[in-house]
């Protein structure tokens, strides 16, 4: 089954995120619990965790972008 | 709450202690509180550029120090004049709040009969001025919140380390911060030293519990290790920094040269010159020289040494030549 990852709402004013930096690459195994990569939004740096265990197999943003809430940032196939 | 005594003013200590306790050392307690200060230092956000956010000349000249955070927001300047306060929370903040932090530090200052204030953009003012920068991060499960507290921080060296080294910007810069940026002990009614004004405001922050745990030689052995191999080290310091391009322009004596550099992760990764230099080099072996070389002056010094300039350029040495690209 594929999930996918969206970019989580962290504070009541915040619209959008930015994607800092990936601590995973396409194609890389992830486990529950790992840290897939950082936002930072208004003066907050933080880690976003896996929320399933598999293979990260797409990946739609990279380091830098400015990504909307809710917006899907990659997929992982949990298979 | 606990309290942990800090009297280290070194900057890469500091941060080292704030990241041991939340990947290291894990105290039972809920929360960790720390109230420390710097030798000047200017402290740049972690996904920032240090490279465009400072005066890097200015800083190696005197002797200011230069660390990246781990926590976001932009660069500023910390010096003996003022103090940092860390809150280190066990647990991951449902949504980002920064009143829980503030609040017991504007406390401290009503006690004082300094009328400080929480805006919109996170920055804690007196009428209106800011003397407070406050950022976070979540990491392993803690969040830390940290901020800043002007006391008595000189703004005329905080202004020349940020800006470029051009003195009608930077006396505008002095006038501008002056409008914008306060220093708490203007605000007091009766005078206070630095060092009293801590002791105040932890005991309020502390709200008179003396629960403190003291570092041992353990802790410091390992807080020690931590400054020096992640938050003293280049690679964290300006390799982090993003790509970025970068245009230098210098006129000398045998004409005008232009270099259009990209640098990633602190390094030239690409480089053209274009210019209306006299000589016979080609230039193609200058710019294949400065890629991968390092972008400060030491590291491209050395790639130009290697290269024979005196048969590209008519009348420029290595070292005027380091000073128009970096």
């Amino acid at each position: 089954m594929k999930k996918n990852v969206q970019m989580p709402k962290l504070g009541e004013q915040m619209e959008t995120g930015v994607l800092a930096a990936w601590n995973k690459e396409a194609g890389e195994v992830v486990k529950k619990g790992e840290v897939l990569f950082e936002i930072e939004t208004e003066k907050v740096v933080s880690e976003v965790e896996s929320m399933e265990s598999g293979v990260l197999e797409e990946v739609f943003f990279e380091a830098g972008d400015e990504i909307k809430v809710d917006e899907i940032i990659a997929v992982i196939n949990c298979d | 709450m606990i309290y942990i005594e800090n009297n280290s003013t070194d900057p890469f200590f500091n941060f080292a202690l704030e990241y041991y306790l939340i990947t290291e050392k894990q105290l039972p307690e809920d929360q960790v509180f720390i109230f420390w200060r710097t030798e000047p230092t200017l402290m740049i956000g972690k996904y920032q550029n240090t490279i465009e956010e400072i005066n890097e000349d200015f800083a190696k000249q005197n002797g200011i120090k230069v660390v990246r955070r781990i926590t976001g927001g932009g660069t500023i300047y910390t010096d003996m004049g003022g103090w940092q306060f860390s809150f280190i929370t066990k647990g991951l903040a449902e949504t980002i709040d920064f009143n829980k932090y503030i609040g017991p530090v504007i406390e401290g200052l009503k006690k004082l009969d300094v009328p400080a204030e929480f805006n919109s953009r996170n920055d804690l003012v007196i009428h209106g001025k800011k003397f407070s920068g406050n950022a976070q991060c979540m990491l392993n499960g803690y969040t830390l919140h940290h901020g800043s507290l002007l006391f008595n921080t000189d703004f005329e060296q905080m202004v020349k380390c940020l800006t470029v080294d051009d003195y009608k910007i930077i006396s505008k810069g002095i006038k501008s911060v002056k409008e914008r940026v306060t220093n708490i002990s203007e605000h007091l009614k009766n005078p206070i030293d630095t060092n009293t004004f801590r002791k105040l405001m932890v005991e309020s922050i502390m709200q008179g519990s003396r629960a403190e745990y003291k570092l041992t030689a353990a802790d410091l052995e390992r807080i020690n290790a931590i400054a020096r191999e992640k938050f003293a080290s280049w690679e964290w310091n300006y390799g982090k920094s993003p790509k970025f391009n970068i245009t230098r322009t210098g006129r000398f004596d045998g004409g005008k040269m232009e270099f259009k550099l990209d640098v990633n992760n602190g390094k030239i990764s690409d480089c053209t010159i274009y210019g209306d230099f006299f000589g016979t080099m080609d230039i193609k072996v200058l710019s294949e020289a400065l890629i991968g070389t390092t972008y400060n002056k030491e590291s491209i010094k050395k790639a130009i040494t290697a290269v024979d300039i005196k048969q590209g350029f008519y009348q420029i040495n290595v070292d005027e030549l380091a000073d128009i690209i970096c």
